[in-house]
This record gives structure tokens, C-alpha cells and sequence, in this order.
């Protein structure tokens, strides 16, 4: 089993061919197994499928969902999010944030829409509204 | 009269009763309902009205049906926001539900959060040694800048000194 190892520096085009981009109907979509782990600031024109070990920031302008058994301690900002792993990081989403049963996340959230199942842990402070498209802090 | 088996059947008559036999009771706030204040039940509540003030429940909480909650939620068991319900407070339950389209702003603690202060004492005794060893080592330094304090009360005599050599010679 080869443990893909990668480190992004604000390269998505380049770092995202190197670890499973995929086009389905046309997203583009970057993929990470359960035995691969990515630290740093990864800015990304699509979705991420995050498994493995995750640590840094995720800009992500699609969806992103972590994968059961993942662990991420990251910092994410994209359109949609779905959690069935574990989290550490705050969570920024243009739109719906869905915790699954499994999930276990920890740090403060800025959501339009949240979905949170029976079965999943949330420890930090929610906020609902409309997200603005830049973050003020940059 | 014997009341033993009527009374079993008064559960509406008394309603105080409830928790003597384990039973526990079951709250609903209809869509007219009102509640401005604390409220502490042992059993289950459910809210489809308006709520402002905090609420514990050893049991569940259910906001539905168009039901607005302002303020803290404390509930033992389970705390479900319904895709119509509204929540603007704080919460501290053990099981967490929020259905799509529920409003929910507010700080979100669960868990057990006993095993923290435990650690935080054994931080303590750890720290405590090792402060000790750096007073120590900073108490022979002292003596240093109180020997290099000397020199510059002794630089402005120095500086006086000269005077008084050039005054010997120019004497």
C-alpha cells in the first residue's frame, strides 16, 4: 500500500492532478484514500473528498466531505460540507453543513443551512446566516 | 375505600405525582403557548410554541412545529431541533438533532467535560517543581547584577575620581 504523502502550497492545479483529480459531469474533484495525509493550505477549483489524516486550510470552492475514519484538524471553507469523520478545525459553509452519525466535530461553525444527525458530536458555537462570498479576515 | 387502585389511574388529577414511581413527565407547548422564565423538568419536553428562558430537562427536548427557543438548553438525554423549530441560545446536552431548514445560532457543548479539571491539577504540580530550579539557578545570577549594579554608581565616582586625580595634579 503506497502512502501518498502531500504537501499543497496553494497549488490546486498542480497538487490536484498528482492526488486523484477526477471529473465527474464534469466537477472537478480531488480525492484523498483512507491511507493518505495532506498538511498545509490547499485552494481548490471543485470538491474534496478528504480521508486519511488532513491538517492546514481547505478552500474549496464545490463541496468537501471527510470520510469516516478520517481525521482532520483543518480549517475549511466551501459551499457544502458533510462530516462523518472526526474534525478539528473551524468550518466556514456557503450553504448546508451535514454531521453525520459519526461524526465528531470541534471548533465554531458559520452555516446557512446545518443538518446534524442523531449520534454525531458537536463542541463549539454555531452561527446561521448568509455567508458572505470573502471572509473578512482573508 | 380502597384508593390503591383507583389512584393509579389518576394520572391527570395529579400531575404532582409524577417521578415517585420513576415515571417521568412529558411537557407539550402548543403553537399558543407561552413561557417566559426557568423551567426544570424531570421528564420530556416538547415545544411547538415560544419559549424565553432557560430550559432543563433531565429527559429530551423537542422544538417543532414552529417552536422559538431563546435562551440555554440544558438536556440530559437528547435535544432535537426540528426543520421548523427555532433555537438562539446556548446548549449543553448529551445528544444532539438538527433536522434541515431549523434555525439554530449558539454555543454547542457535549459530552463529559469531567476529565478535564484532573488534568489541569496535574499541570499545576508539574509546573511547581519546575519553577523552584529556576529560582534557583536565577538566585546566583542575582548575585551578579548586584556586583554589576556597583559599577555604575562606581563609573559616576569614576568619572568624580578623575577630577580629583587631576585636581592632585594640579596641585
Amino acid at each position: 500500500m503506497d502512502v501518498q504523502e502531500a504537501v499543497a502550497e496553494s497549488t490546486p492545479g498542480a497538487s490536484a492532478e498528482d492526488n486523484g483529480d477526477a471529473k465527474r459531469d464534469g466537477q472537478r474533484k480531488f480525492t484523498m484514500g483512507p491511507n493518505d495525509s495532506l498538511e498545509g493550505k490547499l485552494v481548490f477549483d471543485g470538491s474534496v473528498h478528504v480521508d486519511g489524516r488532513a491538517e492546514g486550510e481547505f478552500k474549496v470552492t464545490g463541496n468537501l466531505d471527510v470520510a469516516q475514519g478520517a481525521t482532520a484538524r483543518i480549517s475549511i471553507e466551501a459551499a457544502n460540507v458533510t462530516v462523518k469523520g472526526q474534525v478539528e478545525g473551524s468550518v466556514t459553509v456557503r450553504d448546508k453543513l451535514t454531521l453525520g452519525k459519526n461524526a465528531r466535530l470541534s471548533g465554531d461553525i458559520v452555516v446557512r443551512r446545518l443538518q446534524i444527525d442523531d449520534g454525531a458530536s458537536l463542541n463549539g458555537h454555531v452561527r446561521m446566516g448568509d455567508i458572505e462570498q470573502h471572509g473578512s479576515g482573508g | 375505600m380502597s384508593s390503591t387502585g383507583p389512584a393509579a389511574r389518576n394520572r391527570t388529577a395529579a400531575p404532582a405525582g409524577n417521578g415517585s414511581d420513576g415515571a417521568h413527565s412529558s411537557i407539550v407547548l402548543g403553537p399558543r403557548d407561552r413561557l417566559v422564565g426557568q423551567l426544570y423538568i424531570e421528564g420530556d419536553l416538547r415545544v411547538a410554541g415560544t419559549v424565553e428562558g432557560g430550559l432543563e430537562v433531565t429527559g429530551s427536548v423537542e422544538i417543532d412545529d414552529g417552536g422559538r427557543v431563546t435562551g440555554p438548553v440544558t438536556a440530559r438525554d437528547r435535544l432535537v431541533v426540528g426543520r421548523s423549530g427555532s433555537l438562539m441560545g446556548d446548549v449543553h446536552v448529551a445528544r444532539l438533532v438538527v433536522q434541515d431548514g431549523a434555525t439554530f445560532s449558539g454555543k454547542v457543548s457535549m459530552g463529559k467535560q469531567v476529565e478535564a479539571p484532573p488534568k489541569a491539577v496535574e499541570q499545576v504540580h508539574e509546573a511547581e517543581p519546575a519553577i523552584k530550579p529556576i529560582e534557583a539557578v536565577k538566585a546566583p545570577e542575582a548575585a551578579k547584577p548586584a556586583a554589576a549594579i556597583k559599577p555604575p554608581p562606581a563609573s559616576r565616582p569614576g568619572q568624580s575620581t578623575r577630577p580629583p586625580e587631576t585636581k592632585g595634579k594640579r596641585r
